[in-house]
Formats: C-alpha cells, sequence, structure tokens
C-alpha cells in the first residue's frame, strides 16, 4: 500500500521516465521521504502530505497530520475581519522555511515581507507549555509525532474544563529528523534565505483574461522549476474587488480557473499544495458560484469570528480563565481525501470548532458553551423555587 | 474490512442490472459525495467478466454479456479513480489493458489552452501522438502487476514523439478531452471524443469469441462543462441536455452523476430570497432535466441531524421520470424505492444499512 503511494511521490521527474524501469522505482521509494524536508506521509494512507504551517489546521485534516499533496484548501471567511489572512501567512512562511516554492497570486512583494517570523518547530514551542506532559507513560512512542492521530483533537475534548493544556501538544522526540511543522511569531517578520524565492503573480491587465494569464504563468513558474520541487500556491482573498476586476467573478471565468489549478495539481509528477481564502461576505455561499468553487477545492473551511457585540459571550466561552477566550467559530464543511471517498468516519466530524489566535498561533479546538454564569436569577429559582411549587403543577 | 463485500447486498439490485438505453442519475452534494456509488457501478460491471475476483455474492452471472465500462470524469484523475478501484479489487490498469475499460479524462486539458496539437483526431494512436506527453502513461506502466505484453513496451515510450508508434492496444484508452470553440459545436467535438473511446472499447478484440459487448457509460460530473462555460458561450441546460442523449446512443446504459446543492437546485425557484444567476438556473434545468430522463435517480445527501461518526449520508432511491417506459419489465421489476443510510470507512470499504439497524 504505502509503496504505492510513494512511487507517485517519486515519479516527480519527467525525465526519468525513458530510463527506469517499473522494478527500480520500488527500491528507491524509501529515499525520497527523507530526502524533501516538510513533506512527510500521512499515517492514514502513506500518501505525501505538507504541513499548514499551523499544527491545529493540520490536526483537522481528516487524520492526515498535513494537507496531502495535489489538494486546494479553500478557507472561507466571514465579515470583514482577516484571520484566514493569518492562516495563509503561517501558511507561506511554513513553505519558506521547508525550502519550497510558494506562489503568491495578486500580492505585492509586501506581503511577503510582512509573513511571520521563525520562532522554532512548533513542537518544542508546545514542550514549554506542557509540563504536565512528561508525567505521562507513553504509549506507543511511534505515533506521537504523528500529531494527533488517534487521539484527534476529539481525543483531548475532555480535558479541555479541566484546564489541561496538552491540547495540541505533539512530542518533541522528533529531534533527530527536520520539524514538519514551525511555529511563528506575528509581530515579527520572517528572515530566511529563501525569502527572496518567493514569486509574484501580479494581476496585470493584458489582452487575454487575467485568470487565464495567472494559470499560465503558475504552469509556466512550476513547469521551469527542478523536479521533485514542493510548491505551494497561495491565493489571497480571491474575487476581493479591490484585488479582482469584476469579470473575475464570472462562472466561466473563474470555473475553468479553478479547474485548470486543479488539473494543474493532479498531474503526475506535480507535487503542488494551494490555499485559497475568499471573503463570504462578498460571496455568499448560498449562491451557486461559491457552491462551485466549494465543489471545486478538496477541503473547506469556512471562519465565523464573533462580532465585538459578543465579547462577554467569547469571555465566558474560555472554559477556564487562563485559556484564551475563543475567537470564532469554525466550520468544516468538507475535508481533503476524505469527502473525496465519500465522506463519514472521521473522529472530528460533527464537533463545533472555534478558533483563537494570538500573537504566536492560531489554534483550532472544539468549542463549548460553558454553564450561563450570569443567569443567577434562574439558577437562584431553580434551587429555592424548584421544586416545592407543587401547587403551579397542579391545574 | 474483509467481512465488507464490496458491493454492499442492499446496492446489489440497483447496481447491478441496468435496463437497456436507460440512464442513471446519481446526485451529490458538497459533504456526501458520489464516487464510491460510482466506484460500485463500475464494479458490478465489471466484476462479471474479470476472472480474478472469485468469491462474489453477485446473482447477475445469469447472462453471459461482457460488459465494457466507458468512464469520462470531470474533476478527477486517473490516479484517483485507480486507487480507489484498487480498494475494491478493481485494477482499472489491468482492464484497460484487456479493451474492457477506458478512462476518458475530463480533467487535466479541458480548459488549457489550444495548442498545435490535434484533440479532434478520432483515434487514441493519433491523439496519443500529438496531445499527450510521456507522462500520461506513466500511471499505467508503473502498475507492477504481470501483464503479457509488457515486453514491447518500452520501444514507444521513448519515441513517443514520432509519427508512428506502434498500435499498442493497451496506450490508447487515457483520452483527453479538451473544450475547445463555442456553443454546440464545442459540444459535439467532445461528443465526437468519448464516441470514438466507446467505439474502440466495443470493437472485439480478435482473441475473445464475445460479440457486441454491452457498454455502460459513466460520466462524472458533466455540469462542470455547463457551470464553467454558462448560456455567454452558447452552451445551456439544453445544449447539455441534448449532448447527454447523444451520448446515450453509444452505449447501452449511462451513468451521470450531478451536484444538487440546495445552491444549485433551489436557488432557481421564484420563491428565492433572492435573484438567481445563470449559473443557477442552467444547472437547476439540467439536473431537474436529467432527473425528468432517468430511469433511476440516486441521491445521496447529508444527513440531516448533523454528522454522525458511523454514517456518511444517506441514499435515496427513487424512479426517475423515465420509469417503466420501455416494456422491458424484467429490469424493472425487482428494486423498490427506497431511503438507507451508508457508511464509508477509512478503507474504502461501505456499509448500507436501513435506518434503526
Amino acid at each position: 500500500m504505502s509503496f504505492r503511494k510513494r512511487n507517485i511521490g517519486l515519479s516527480a521527474g519527467f525525465d526519468r521516465n525513458g530510463a527506469v524501469n517499473p522494478s527500480a522505482q520500488p527500491q528507491q521509494a524509501p529515499a525520497t521521504p527523507e530526502s524533501t524536508p516538510g513533506v512527510r506521509p500521512s499515517p492514514d494512507d502513506g500518501r505525501p502530505t505538507t504541513s499548514t504551517g499551523t499544527p491545529s489546521l493540520d490536526n483537522l485534516l481528516a487524520g492526515h497530520g498535513g494537507l496531502p499533496i495535489g489538494k486546494i484548501l479553500l478557507v472561507e471567511e466571514n465579515g470583514t475581519t482577516d484571520f484566514a489572512g493569518a492562516l495563509l501567512r503561517y501558511y507561506a512562511a511554513e513553505g519558506v522555511v521547508q525550502d519550497q516554492k510558494i506562489h503568491v497570486v495578486g500580492m505585492p512583494e509586501q506581503w511577503g515581507r510582512s509573513l511571520p517570523g521563525l520562532i522554532g518547530p512548533a513542537d518544542a514551542v508546545d514542550e514549554k507549555q506542557d509540563k504536565r506532559k512528561g508525567d505521562r507513560m507513553k504509549i506507543a512512542w511511534r505515533y506521537e509525532r504523528l500529531g494527533e492521530f488517534g487521539a484527534g483533537i476529539a481525543g483531548s475534548r475532555a480535558s479541555v474544563p479541566s484546564g489541561d493544556q496538552s491540547q495540541s501538544a505533539t512530542d518533541a522526540s522528533v529531534d533527530k529528523r527536520p520539524a514538519f511543522c514551525h511555529a511563528f511569531d506575528l509581530t515579527k517578520r520572517l528572515t530566511h534565505p529563501s525569502i527572496t524565492n518567493l514569486n509574484y503573480i501580479p494581476l496585470a491587465p493584458s489582452n487575454e483574461p487575467l485568470l487565464v494569464t495567472i494559470q499560465k504563468r503558475l504552469q509556466a513558474a512550476i513547469a521551469s522549476s527542478p523536479p521533485n520541487t514542493v510548491h505551494r500556491i497561495v491565493i489571497p482573498s480571491l474575487l476581493n474587488p479591490t484585488i479582482y476586476p469584476p469579470e473575475t467573478s464570472q462562472p466561466d471565468h473563474l470555473l475553468p480557473f479553478l479547474h485548470s489549478l486543479r488539473a494543474l495539481m493532479s498531474a503526475p509528477g506535480a507535487r503542488i499544495t494551494a490555499m485559497i481564502t475568499l471573503p463570504l461576505s462578498l460571496f455568499p455561499r448560498s449562491t451557486g458560484l461559491v457552491r462551485w468553487m466549494e465543489i471545486l477545492s478538496d477541503g473547506v473551511i469556512e471562519l465565523c469570528p464573533f462580532p465585538h457585540s459578543s465579547d462577554a459571550l467569547a469571555t465566558s466561552g474560555a472554559a477556564t480563565s487562563h485559556e484564551e477566550p475563543p475567537q470564532g467559530m469554525l466550520k468544516v464543511h468538507r475535508l481533503p481525501v476524505l469527502h473525496e471517498r465519500g465522506g463519514g468516519s472521521d473522529q472530528n466530524i460533527g464537533l463545533d470548532w472555534a478558533f483563537t489566535l494570538s500573537r504566536k498561533r492560531f489554534e483550532i479546538k472544539p468549542f463549548s458553551l460553558p454553564p450561563d454564569e450570569g443567569d443567577k436569577e434562574g439558577q437562584e429559582a431553580a434551587v429555592t423555587g424548584g421544586m416545592p411549587k407543587k401547587a403551579d403543577l397542579e391545574f | 474490512m474483509p467481512s465488507q463485500p464490496p458491493l454492499p447486498p442492499l446496492l446489489t439490485p440497483y447496481a447491478s442490472s441496468l435496463p437497456p438505453s436507460s440512464l442513471t442519475v446519481l446526485s451529490s452534494v458538497l459533504g456526501a459525495t458520489g464516487n464510491w456509488l460510482v466506484l460500485r457501478f463500475l464494479y458490478a460491471a465489471l466484476t462479471t467478466s474479470s476472472v480474478s475476483d472469485a468469491a462474489l455474492g453477485l446473482s447477475e452471472t445469469s447472462h453471459g454479456k461482457k460488459r465494457k465500462v466507458v468512464l469520462v470524469s470531470f474533476l478527477r484523475g486517473w490516479d484517483f479513480w485507480r486507487t480507489e478501484a484498487k480498494r475494491l479489487g478493481l485494477d482499472l490498469a489491468r482492464l484497460t489493458d484487456k479493451q474492457e475499460f477506458a478512462f476518458v479524462d475530463g480533467l487535466s486539458e479541458l480548459f488549457s489552452a489550444p495548442s498545435t496539437a490535434s484533440t479532434q483526431a478520432p483515434i487514441h494512436q493519433s491523439s496519443l501522438r500529438g496531445a499527450v506527453p510521456p507522462r500520461t502513461v506513466l500511471p499505467l506502466r508503473s502498475q507492477p502487476g504481470p501483464v503479457p505484453a509488457r515486453g514491447p513496451q518500452p520501444a514507444p515510450r521513448p519515441v513517443a514523439a514520432a509519427p508512428n508508434p506502434p498500435a499498442s492496444k493497451e496506450i490508447g484508452p487515457v483520452k483527453r478531452l479538451r473544450l475547445s470553440g463555442n456553443g454546440p459545436a464545442a459540444l459535439d467535438a467532445l461528443e465526437k471524443d468519448i464516441a470514438a473511446v466507446i467505439n474502440g472499447v466495443r470493437t472485439p478484440t480478435p482473441g475473445d469469441g464475445q460479440e457486441d459487448p454491452e457498454v455502460l457509460l459513466v460520466l462524472d460530473q458533466p455540469d462542470l462543462l455547463l457551470a464553467a462555460t454558462g448560456p455567454s458561450k452558447g452552451i445551456g441546460a439544453t445544449e447539455m441536455g441534448d449532448w447527454v442523449m447523444g451520448l446515450q446512443q453509444y452505449a447501452h446504459a449511462t451513468v451521470l452523476t450531478v451536484s444538487a446543492d440546495s445552491p444549485l437546485i433551489h436557488n432557481a425557484s421564484t420563491f428565492a430570497h433572492q435573484p438567481s444567476t445563470p449559473l443557477e438556473t442552467e444547472h437547476a434545468a439540467f439536473a431537474i432535466g436529467t432527473a425528468h430522463r432517468a430511469h433511476m435517480v440516486m441521491q445521496l445527501r447529508n444527513l440531516e441531524t448533523g454528522a454522525a461518526r458511523d454514517v456518511s449520508g444517506v441514499l435515496r432511491v427513487s424512479k426517475g421520470g423515465a420509469w417503466g417506459q420501455n416494456d422491458s419489465t424484467e429490469g424493472d421489476s425487482h428494486w423498490e424505492e427506497k431511503e438507507v443510510l451508508y457508511f464509508v470507512q477509512r478503507d474504502g470499504g461501505v456499509s448500507v444499512f436501513g435506518r434503526g439497524e
């Protein structure tokens, strides 16, 4: 099983096609995962995955521990906030750190200069906060490096009310191997030798339709890079009218573009992931166009930030006082691979998710409403006058 | 899970015998995709003729006709179908070699800019010569299976751009569609390409003494064509309906998958709160129109009560608008309308069960 999967990643080199006979490929296969940092086989089915730069988002993606190569993740956001942009920056920064090739569509170079600064491997950062972790008996250490696969975030749901911080803990026993996911600081700026390597694709008017131009430039950039390069395509705020001209939101412009993007990513030998964000306030989910964009994407998540007026709710939404209050809800509409196969069977499905963006991390965790602390009268009434009012009941 | 048969018993009557010249519509929504069901149709059609899959609880070998399948997929590539079919024990690459299965790729180059290569050529060899880079055939080649014709293969591969590749029969069926031009003419070109593949599969191979095999045509999400072109390019629901009907003529039976998400169907209604876009009206017209022409409609949708860990979704089988039109009652009589739940396991196995079971 895993043989076949790795084989796909290996067949990246077009030039090898002529020379390699089929029996030689499996022998080389085990060498590949080590040679490309930032790519590891999925614990679920062995397909290569890469990190989104956000550990808790990686863990949400249907047990693969990352975004599988060749998949498109669409992040939709309601309102005027830019939480999705933060996710996108983490995603791009992670790619820079892993020496992957980043293609940024429609953003000036300023965007790339404002990527969040590197703190270190995500595991190590978690380890500091996670003092209780060492007390526990270690079971199945070989699975532990795979993030929360198995236990899942759902598994730790019970521990949320008790204030256990082991939420997104991954073990630091990975020192020997290169880190899969890193932690970043939004207030700092990323300085990394390969940050100049970003490929900006501006939205310059030409005599062709704009999206066709973008698609061609993406294709050319990917074709001209050496084989085995891992690419990340970053498309911030697609269709946003301040960036994109109005005709791009016509279905006959947009959907062929997304379809071609899908084709590009599914080409044999290509190692590409993409993350797209979409402002939902302008393009609501109830329209057919957005639904088609979702059908053409592999994963769809929706961010619903809490409005400011409900700060009170948000504060009390934290189960304990020393936990960050959630800043919004996160809805999972579709997960890569899982839903392509037919859906179901993921243990994270059906939970309500909340997200918290702090300086150092974007964290997704199960959302649960705490007992209503404000409702004093109701509680007292229930305690004192709950039972004796028998007269009221006999009517 | 070994206890799970590849084709759940509850589905067998629906998937295994499709009446001649019938259309079956599978509708899916975002969270409940129909690929697993398409694979079950492939399985039901192909296992009767493949020898390696023994021990099946299928009773449909009664008519010993050979069945062949042509799969046209607009949203997913060959890799996806090959790996997923392998989980069911179907080796699509080998079946392609045996000319029992053909894949038509509507993903890779559908909207790519026209190049010098001719994609209209109806013969596989010539399309391979011009348009298809060597990587096209790589998925086929990397099969470690004991394919008999493995010997002469390395010869055509380095010279794939040479004018005269040997007529190796196993290179043929990965055909790539490309949409060019506007309006019905573009659709006609696609139809011609698909028809050529169907005819190529139907042509009896010299070795086996089968006569006139039944070809099942599976169209995976052709509604993409409609959504991505739209009336401004001269392709509307009517043209798409005609196109599907034209394709049906070439095949014994046709299975078509279509998206039926609420925004795509209900926004077109006059009771909707917002004005509908052409995309929505045309899509609704196409989906509803095909359902009316269908012999059977299988709808997949999410569980109304929210997500569950042991249920992936709901499958409703109902009679389509064309049910009972052809008089062959034997095909129609042994299934009934039904609503069941299904669950797709991590290993790809599917269990289908009634509510409360």
